[in-house]
């Protein structure tokens, strides 16, 4: 057992006959920044939730630093948590929501003061301390529950959905702020999205989950780069991976290549070890930045939509068989909507999954 | 004039005719009790006030138990009102936030228990007082008027609709059950907490029947069952009767005056629930 962060053994959750969590083992790191990422009812919150021991777990081991904390009560977990909804105690003040924790463990007067005021200048909170929750915007809204989470001075840091109550523009702020304050403190943090940018721009490890499972755990980049199955590689990575259906045309020395469906004068060069029978399917997936244009043989593409952001443009696009098809293009100035563009991937640039979804190496 | 205009000044006489026949037993108990015995039997009472006389009130305040009548009513009422709240908000927290067995059932109880009209129970407290011997003793008085389920049931419905990440923030600053009845969910409910505060002491001051059962010796007796002390060897003494009524309304008046749109609202949510 390491002495250090949050590890998580066989952690199930069952709500009577419906498992929400299926036997998750994690390794966080001691001052890591650990983002659960999944799409909705993938059980990150719930998984959260039962490291802060607001839901029991149903079998497996919860250990916060070197202590088993499984069936402790949430205040005792040493773990401090944020809400997505915030969670002020709306009738007291900044101050006195964020000595909460401290009043109740009856502190000295003095060190409750002297640790509110740290907190509060950090967060830039100091001239609202006499407010209350109401009276604040949004974003000062969280800055006082991550204030109130900070004063406790925990092991590890929960952030439930914590930016998704804020604006865009506030939310990019937020997400500055809560990456220089995990510089800062060092403290282990644990941050729940379903937002994969956030995923990527903060963590130091991501576990992407899907029904109650882990499906890939590792730094942002080593999952954009070499995700395990297709859902991580649809799921990371915005705008989303492209997915084309195929069969296995050839074998070659470099790997197989690989007819998609539609295409049946195109052969794309998959370079992967192993050599699935010829004539079996696979999934092919291509990220949008990895298609380029060409004079020659490509995918055929008619572009519907064209977002054009600037420096990089995205064009939304289908195949003849209707299979929809993204490409990023970079700075880029003339127009495709309505036209019909030959794409191909760049070399070595192609994923390859079997029919269940799994990564062919 | 125009027909909306017309309409608007036929509602507002309606309103304020209504409004008269509410406030005049209240103006005519005043009119009697500032007019001599003789002169409340007379022809010569009318309906306005055209007399002022204080001599009801003197007596009333020199001869009867009113101070004490005023003590017992403030001390069972206070009482009542503070043992209510405290247990109902209990209770209510209990139904609300707690998971155990027979929650609902018990729930159902405690709304089931609407259904029994309080006058069905007066013999049976009765003879549950007499046994426990607290008939003429002020628990006698007391603890019958505990007995009220709107309180459980406007505090859970307030209680359910507090965010549960609020009860979790709690949890995580390290609070337990008490913490979170006492600094979270009555602090968030103090409003409604005066409001039934304030109709739950209304209602017990006013109680005259189950007061008038237990309390026999007017020592023990409040001061709506006072009023019936006021009699002379002639019969009803009608002025002094009305003046005690006045003075026993009072505080309950003047509670009105200063809490009107508390104890509105109170009555509105009560009724509400009551459906």
């Amino acid at each position: 057992m390491t002495a250090t962060g949050v590890h998580l053994e066989g952690v199930t959750k069952s709500f009577g006959a419906v498992d929400v969590i299926g036997g998750v083992d994690m390794q966080i790191g001691k001052g890591e920044f650990a983002v659960f990422v999944g799409p909705s009812g993938c059980g990150k919150s719930t998984l959260l939730r039962m490291i802060a021991g607001l839901e029991d777990t149903t079998s497996g081991s919860i250990h916060i630093g070197a202590r088993d904390v499984t069936h402790e009560d949430p205040a005792k977990r040493e773990v401090a948590m944020v809400f997505q909804s915030y969670a002020l105690y709306p009738h007291l003040s900044v101050f006195e929501n964020m000595a909460f924790s401290l009043r109740l463990a009856r502190r000295p007067r003095k060190e409750v003061e002297e640790k509110v005021n740290r907190a509060a200048g950090i967060l830039q909170l100091t001239d609202h301390l006499h407010k209350k929750p109401a009276q604040l915007s949004g974003g000062q809204r969280q800055r006082v529950a991550i204030g109130r989470a900070i004063v406790r001075a925990p092991e590890v840091f929960l952030f439930d959905e914590p930016l998704s109550n804020l604006d865009a523009e506030l939310r990019v702020q937020m997400r500055l702020e809560l990456a220089r304050l995990h510089k800062a403190l060092g403290t282990t943090m644990i941050y729940v999205t379903h937002d994969q940018v956030e995923a990527m721009t903060l963590a130091d490890k991501i576990f992407v989950l899907k029904s109650g499972m882990v499906q890939q755990a590792g730094a942002p980049l080593d999952l954009y780069d070499d995700p395990v199955n297709r859902f991580v590689a649809g799921f990371i990575g915005s705008p989303g991976m492209n997915f084309l259906e195929a069969t296995v045309s050839a074998h070659d020395t470099d790997g197989i290549r690989a007819r998609p469906k539609g295409q049946p004068d195109l052969d794309l060069s998959v370079p992967i070890t192993s050599r699935p029978a010829i004539d079996s399917a696979i999934s092919l997936g291509m990220r949008p930045e990895h298609l380029t244009l060409t004079d020659g043989p490509g995918l055929q593409v008619t572009v519907d939509v064209a977002e054009e952001l600037g420096g990089i443009s995205y064009q939304y696009g289908a195949l003849q068989d209707g299979s929809p098809v993204i490409f990023q293009q970079v700075g880029a100035r003339h127009g495709l909507r309505g036209t019909v563009q030959n794409l191909l991937p760049e070399p070595g640039r192609i994923f390859a999954f079997d029919a269940g979804g799994q990564r062919v190496r | 004039m125009t027909a909306k205009r017309a309409r608007n000044l036929a509602f507002a006489a309606l309103v304020l005719i209504a409004a008269m026949i509410w406030i005049f037993p209240l103006y005519w108990a005043l009119t009697t009790s500032l007019r001599t015995e003789g002169r409340i039997v007379s022809d010569s009472a009318g309906v306005l006030l055209d007399e002022i006389n204080l001599a009801a009130y003197r007596e009333v305040l020199s001869t009867s138990k009113l101070a004490r009548w005023y003590a017992n009513s403030i001390g069972t009422s206070l009482t009542i009102t503070g043992i209510v709240l405290l247990f109902g908000m209990m209770c209510a927290y209990a139904l609300s936030q707690l998971r155990f067995p027979g929650r609902r059932l018990l729930y159902l109880l405690i709304v089931g228990s609407f259904m029994v009209p309080v006058p069905a129970l007066y013999v049976a407290q009765f003879v549950l007082m007499s046994d426990l011997g607290l008939i003429n003793r002020a628990w006698g008085i007391i603890l019958p008027q505990l007995i009220v389920p709107v309180v459980v049931i406007v505090y859970k419905q307030f209680f359910d609709a507090i965010p549960k990440e609020m009860r979790e923030a709690v949890l995580l600053d390290g609070g337990g059950e008490f913490t979170l009845l006492f600094k979270l969910y009555l602090p968030l409910n103090w409003g409604i907490t005066a409001a039934l505060a304030i109709i739950t002491f209304i209602s017990a001051w006013n109680n005259f029947f189950w007061p008038f059962l237990v309390a026999t010796s007017e020592d023990m007796m409040t001061i709506p069952v006072g009023i019936t002390q006021v009699n002379d060897s002639f019969g009803v003494a009608y002025a002094r009767m009305m003046a005690l009524a006045l003075l026993a309304a009072a505080p309950v008046i003047l509670a009105y005056l200063v809490f009107q749109k508390r104890v509105t609202e109170a009555v509105m949510i009560s009724a509400g629930v009551k459906g």
